[in-house]
Formats: structure tokens, sequence, C-alpha cells
């Protein structure tokens, strides 16, 4: 089962590697923010999992507060940075100007 | 498995730096932004792998909880027609930067294979039982090295008074989308982080956890509620002294520092008998001050004592 989970592992950390490429690409802000709502989300899960391998239980400490706190980033980019993108801008189309 | 194992290091080493370099380089503030926050993020996740779980955590909540809602507040302040932005590509900066930054590389190699081999653990670990404390990071933190976290805590007691001192909190603008799912989201998370924050400063005697990343939960969950309307009433003489709340950490710690030496014992050290005591009532203060200059600092200037609007969206 550990070795299982150590591929999972290493699996997850693929994937966040392969979703820089949004991050870079974008198109928008809102893409950006997502791929990195979706790295949040994989890092929790390769916490939990070597939290598991290596018997390290404090690691579900670490998982409970990067859950807890990926919630204020995104809540922070749809008031402080989206608002503002979506407010002057409505005769245009509602696009962003954040590149 | 070691192939496996390898793998994953060198990813997280490479995307460390792409995220860097990403962070530092690209045209584009709010793309530097989230490269900053998943740096945090990653950051984490290779403090656990160099077996540094108390590290990972204050990364976590700080780096990647407290720092993101900063910067991306701090952005939405900002003129938001930052497309082109201007990238650093002058080539006379990298000809500097680039050979300095191998030079800083070469010196920290250098240094960190100075460094005294077996470290100070064995006698972290030898006199743990006089610590009060199970947790060896706890208890140099805040027994043994206590004098270092007393002026770490003034560090953040100054950085809140010098962020006041510049000028009223600027207010934010009126919301452009009304969404009823955020005060509710305020409520129901507040809790959460206050719960949380109390299990980790409870924690931080026996296990990785303790007052910074406590003070740094607790402090996230005030950010929150001030993003969903709540008032900062650090101020407000309505709602009672709050703001002592942040100088108690460093009043608290110099309290203990001198008070042990009416006990007849030297300056900051705790009598053994007292020193779990001692240690959790320091953790709740220093977790507490931490929680409210975290809050202040966010708010960006002095908070106003007096409120005229019912909330601060009107």
């Amino acid at each position: 089962m550990t070795e299982l989970f150590t591929v999972l592992v290493g699996l997850l950390l693929l994937n966040i590697v392969v979703g820089l490429a949004r991050v870079l690409r974008g198109p928008s802000a809102i893409d950006r923010m997502l791929a990195s709502e979706m790295f949040s989300t994989s890092a929790v899960a390769i916490l939990l999992l070597m939290a598991f391998i290596l018997d390290k239980h404090e690691l579900l400490d670490v998982a409970l507060v990067l859950a807890l706190l990926a919630a204020l980033t995104v809540v922070t980019f749809v008031i402080r940075v989206w608002s503002e993108l979506e407010a002057p801008k409505s005769d245009n189309d509602p696009g962003d100007t954040l590149k | 498995m070691g192939g496996v194992v390898l793998v994953f290091d060198v990813l997280l080493a490479a995307a460390l730096i792409w995220l860097a370099w990403q962070a530092t380089h690209t045209p584009g503030l709010f793309r530097a932004v989230i490269s900053f926050i998943i740096f945090g993020l990653l950051m984490a996740l290779a403090w656990v792998r160099l077996e540094a779980p108390d590290i990972a955590l204050a990364e976590a909540a700080i780096g990647a909880g407290a720092t993101g809602a900063l910067l991306l507040s701090a952005l939405g302040r900002l003129a938001v027609t930052d497309e082109a932005g201007t990238p650093w590509q002058e080539r006379a900066d990298l000809t500097f930067w680039i050979p300095a930054g191998l030079a800083l590389l070469g010196l920290l190699t250098l240094a960190a294979w100075y460094l005294p081999s077996p470290g100070l653990g064995q006698e972290v670990q030898a006199s743990l039982p006089d610590s009060g404390v199970q947790n060896p990071v706890t208890a140099v933190l805040l027994n043994f090295r206590a004098f270092d976290t007393l002026l770490e805590i003034g560090v953040l007691l100054l950085a809140t008074i010098a962020i006041w001192s510049l000028g009223p909190m600027p207010m934010p603008g009126a919301q452009a989308i009304i969404s009823p799912v955020l005060p509710a989201l305020g409520r129901i998370l507040f809790p959460m982080f206050a719960l949380v924050s109390i299990y980790l400063l409870w924690r931080g005697s026996h296990a990785p956890g303790g007052a910074f990343s406590a003070g740094a939960v607790i402090g996230a969950g005030g950010i929150l509620s001030i993003l969903a309307g709540a008032r900062p009433w650090l101020t407000g003489s309505a709602y009672g002294p709050w703001r002592v709340l942040l100088s108690l950490g460093l009043s608290a710690m110099l309290a203990v520092a001198l008070g042990v030496i009416v006990l007849g014992q030297p300056f900051f050290a705790y009598p053994t008998h007292l020193a779990g005591t001692i240690v959790l009532l320091l953790e709740l203060a220093a977790g507490l001050s931490i929680a409210m200059s975290l809050v202040a600092l966010y708010l960006a200037g002095q908070p106003p004592t007096h409120w005229d609007g019912e909330s601060l969206r009107q």
C-alpha cells in the first residue's frame, strides 16, 4: 500500500508541475487563480499521503492548515482583485485586463 | 521506490526554482503574485521533505495564507492595467545579478558545509525534561532561546506601530459584486479558524504547532471576517481596549523575563517546576499578539476610532 501511495504522491506533484503551464499561459487572471487553488488541493492530498507513508501524523495538521487557508486566498481574490476588474469595465466585455 | 522519491525531489526543486524566477521576472504583477503564492505552497512541501514539520506548518499558515491575502489586496489597490509591466530584461542587470547570485549560493553552500555536524539537537534532547514541554522546537523558542522570540515579537509590534503611523487605513471601495455567500462564509469559517488555532496552540507543547502557527491561523480568520465586511474594531473605544492585545506578547515576555529575577533565577531562566505553565501562558499571549498584528498589518493603516456606517462597505 505504501508503494502505491508513493507513486500517487509523485503523480500529484507531476500534476502540479504540468498545471504550472496554466499559470504561465493564462489567459485570464481567473484561470491562474483556479490553477493555484487546484495546487492547494493537490498539496493537501500530497501531505495526507505523506503522513501515512512516513507515519508522521503531524503532517495532518499541516494539511488541515493548508486546506483552511486556501479559502482565504480565493476569497481575497474574489473581493479585492476580481471585483475591481469587473467594476470599471461594464461597457466593454467583462474580461479582465490583468494578464 | 527510491527512484520515485528522487523524481519527486527533483521535480519539487525544479518547480521551486522556476516559480521563484516567475515571481521575480514575469511581466504582469498578478502572475508574479500567483507564482509567489504557489511558491509558498511548494515550499511547505519542501520543508516536509526536509523533515521540518514545524517550519512547514508556519510556511503553510503564513506563506500560503496570510501573505497571499496581503499581496492580492495590495494588487487590488494598485492600478489594474498592468498587462505589459516592465519585465526585467536589461542585460546589464543580468550580467551583474547572475554572478552575484552564484557567488551568494557558493557562500551559503560553504557556510552549510562548515556547520558543526551534529548540531545542538543532542543537547536540546538532553535538557528537554527541564523545559516543561515535550516538543524540542517549542522548548527552544519559548524557553532555551526565549530572548530571540522576545525580539521577534518586538519586531512585529514595531512593524504594526510603523504602519499605523503612516496614516489612517484606506477604505475599500464599494464592492462590484455583492454576494450573500460572503458573510455566511465568514460566519461559518471563522469558528473553524478559531478551533484549529486553539488546537495548534495546545499541540505546541508536545508536537509541531505553537504560538506562531496558531496566531497566523486566527489572524487569517480575522482577515477573512474583515473581507466579509466585519469592522476592524482594534482601536474603537466602544469595543474595549483590544489594541492592548497587540503588545500583550511583548509585555508578557518582558514580565516573565524580569519576574523570574525576583524568584532568585537569572534573566529568563524559568524555575523548572513552573516552566510548563509559563511556556503555555507565553504561547497564549504571543499567539494573541501575532494574530492581532497580522490583522493590523493587513489593514495597512490605523483604523478609525469611530465608525459612521453600520458596516465597512455601505
